[in-house]
């Protein structure tokens, strides 16, 4: 007999006991995981090279303002800028559904591949949609989940604009950060009633990292004293504002983490109290025959800690292997696009196992240094 | 009597305190144990004799007074030196066997060796040999529960012995036995003594049990009679 076997025997004691332990570590280290996961991938600006190169233009007062369409000449001529284009939110709601599930922009279909070039789709599909003025391209999520194929109709009813709309679908894209908007012509939402001669922002597409603050700066400059003063950021500054919105949903998922550690150490904690408390006789007996308090020490801490790491290896490893291999997309109907289980995730949780085997350990651990012998063999079983 | 003492208790008292009342477990106790004498321990219940046989055994410390085994002064030793000790000194049998639920005869019967430098064959061919002087080799594999409480009681006496110490002490070894199983363990104990020369300290208010022992003494209210 190994020390290691005497302990691995002890833990398994009570096998019921320690399988409940051991899940309810498990379950909830997957379920911290989960939260981290989402957190991360709500929170998470996009990182594409794409987005480096963007300029989003917006009126300064609100986001809810348009912009004239005059502008766009003018930010046209501005050195660095490659590619303006309109870019409006159209709100519409998908046939007779309560809400919008997806998100449909106006913009314009030939500078399509010029300021999103990540989005990834067949070449005679590009040329179907510039064609025709009442095409539009979907994403492969959306596509997906609505079983939406080339050539079918997408009815949508704005809640922005007093119009309804349909749209036949020219293509489906997918490669992008965010493979479920809807894009289409808007010159086609200016005729089918729109606001003709307004827009709700320019996307810019500028030549090079280096030249973003110049043209951000110069835009900004352009409409300085004009009645649409406008605020041009770069993509990431843009998405990082919605960011901030996403601060208190921060604030409660970070609450329920700390609520569930909480919870676990009082499951572990009572779990080893339990055990330990019935063998306060045998850790008399082993005392006597002469195993010193941090022999005892190891034990306990041992068993602790191999129950919440078992727990752990279970949980994150469950979190890990599920994120990993399927798709996030699906599960969660195009909520989210992927669940990335980062080395630094699974760390904060190993580290909340490792924080729960030595914390679990510690009363009973005094309990034991405190016991004499002579206390503990009267102890009955 | 030619051995040299092995056990010195000189004006050894245990006193609690329990509130304003103190309880005087031992009374200014002396008694000089030889190597290779079994000595069994009278009294009534509350006597003082397993709070005699704990501080002999180096598991509890007296309020005052000396006791010194194989001339070390146990007072000296702190608790992890003194944990050593026992393990090095001592063999515990207790009345209730107190063996491991969960490990086997064999397992049980190791237990004190995990703390020592003892290896491979030659920790096997010392759990073998404790085993067989108890006559349970056929039983090592067994659990305790697969087990009768005489058996139990030899399972426990190997493991007390198992690191071949000087010294044995029993707190009413016989207590939850048979008469026969009785028998069994303190011809045991009394072969200790006899042939491998151990000292034995036997606890018990059993007459007949006190009869296997080379020299038999009372305890009464913490004192010792004479
Ligand atoms: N922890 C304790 N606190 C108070 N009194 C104790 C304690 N342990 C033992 N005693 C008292 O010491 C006396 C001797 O106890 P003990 O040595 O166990 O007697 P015996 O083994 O002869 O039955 C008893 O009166 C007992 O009540
Ligand atoms: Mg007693």
């Amino acid at each position: 007999m190994t020390i290691a076997s005497f302990i691995t025997k002890n833990a398994l004691r009570n096998k019921r006991r320690a399988l409940l332990c051991v899940l309810s570590v498990a379950v909830s280290l997957f379920l911290l995981v989960t939260l981290q996961v989402a957190l991360r991938e709500v929170t998470l600006p996009p990182e594409d090279v794409g987005a480096a190169l963007r300029v989003v233009v917006r009126n300064k007062i609100s986001i809810s303002s348009p912009l004239p369409a005059r502008q766009r000449a003018v930010i046209e001529r501005i050195p660095g800028v490659e590619a303006v284009s309109p870019f409006s939110f159209f709100g519409g709601k998908y046939r007779n559904e309560e809400s919008m599930s997806f998100a449909q922009f106006a913009m314009d279909p030939k500078l399509l591949r010029k300021i999103f070039g990540e989005a990834k789709m067949p070449e005679n599909q590009y040329a179907a949609f510039e064609a025709d003025q009442t095409a539009c391209i979907l994403g492969k999520v959306t596509a997906d989940k609505y079983r939406l194929k080339v050539g079918d109709r997408v009815p949508l009813t704005s809640t922005l604009y007093p119009c309804s709309i349909e749209l036949k679908i020219a293509g489906i894209y997918e490669g992008t950060i965010d493979d479920r908007n809807l894009l289409f012509h808007h010159k086609y939402l200016d005729e089918a009633g729109g606001s003709p001669g307004w827009v709700a922002m320019w996307w810019v597409k500028v030549r090079s990292v280096e030249e973003m603050p110049r043209v951000t700066e110069a835009i900004n400059r352009a409409f300085a004293s004009s009645s649409a003063e406008v605020r041009a950021e770069t993509e990431r500054a843009f998405q990082l504002s919605f960011v901030a919105m996403w601060g208190n949903i921060k604030i409660m998922v970070h609450s329920i983490c700390t609520v569930v550690v909480f919870t676990l150490v009082l499951v572990t904690a009572s779990t080893m109290s339990m055990a330990i408390r019935e063998r306060f006789r045998e850790l008399a007996v082993l005392k006597a025959l002469g195993y010193r308090r941090r022999e005892l020490f190891a034990f306990i801490l041992a068993e602790s800690f191999g129950l919440a790491a078992l727990g752990a290896i279970i949980g994150i490893g469950t979190a890990w292997t599920l994120f990993t291999h399927a798709s996030i997309a699906k599960l969660t109907q195009g909520i989210f696009l992927t669940f990335e289980v980062t080395p630094r995730i699974i760390g904060q949780a190993a580290l909340v196992a490792a924080s729960l085997g030595i914390i679990a350990s510690l009363a009973p651990s005094i309990a034991v240094a405190r016991m004499s012998v002579v206390e503990g063999l009267k102890t009955l079983d | 009597m030619s051995a040299p003492p092995v056990v010195v208790i000189q004006e050894t008292s245990k006193i609690y305190q329990q509130g304003e009342i103190n309880v005087i477990a031992l009374d200014r106790v002396s008694l000089t144990i030889r190597g290779g004498e079994f000595l069994s321990l009278m009294g009534p219940s509350g006597s003082g004799k397993s709070t005699l046989l704990h501080i002999v055994a180096g598991v509890d410390r007296p309020t005052s007074g000396e006791c010194c085994v194989r001339g070390i002064d146990l007072k000296r030793l702190n608790e992890s030196e003194l944990a050593d000790w026992r393990n090095q000194n001592v063999g515990f049998v207790f009345q209730a066997f107190n063996l491991i639920p969960v490990l086997t005869a064999y397992e049980n019967v190791e237990l004190p060796l995990l703390l020592t430098r003892l290896r491979g064959k030659a920790r096997r061919t010392q759990v073998n040999t404790a085993l067989e002087l108890v006559g349970l080799a056929d039983r090592r594999n067994h659990l305790p529960r697969q087990l009768s409480g005489g058996q139990e009681q030899r399972v426990a006496i190997a493991r007390a012995l198992v690191t071949d110490p000087p010294l044995m002490v029993a707190d009413e070894p016989t207590g939850n036995l048979d008469s026969q199983s009785a028998h069994d363990v303190l011809t045991i104990l009394q072969a200790l003594s006899r042939s491998a020369g151990k000292t034995v300290i036997l606890v018990t208010h059993d007459p007949k049990a006190a009869a296997f022992g080379t020299r038999t003494v009372h305890l009464e209210k913490g004192q010792l009679l004479n």
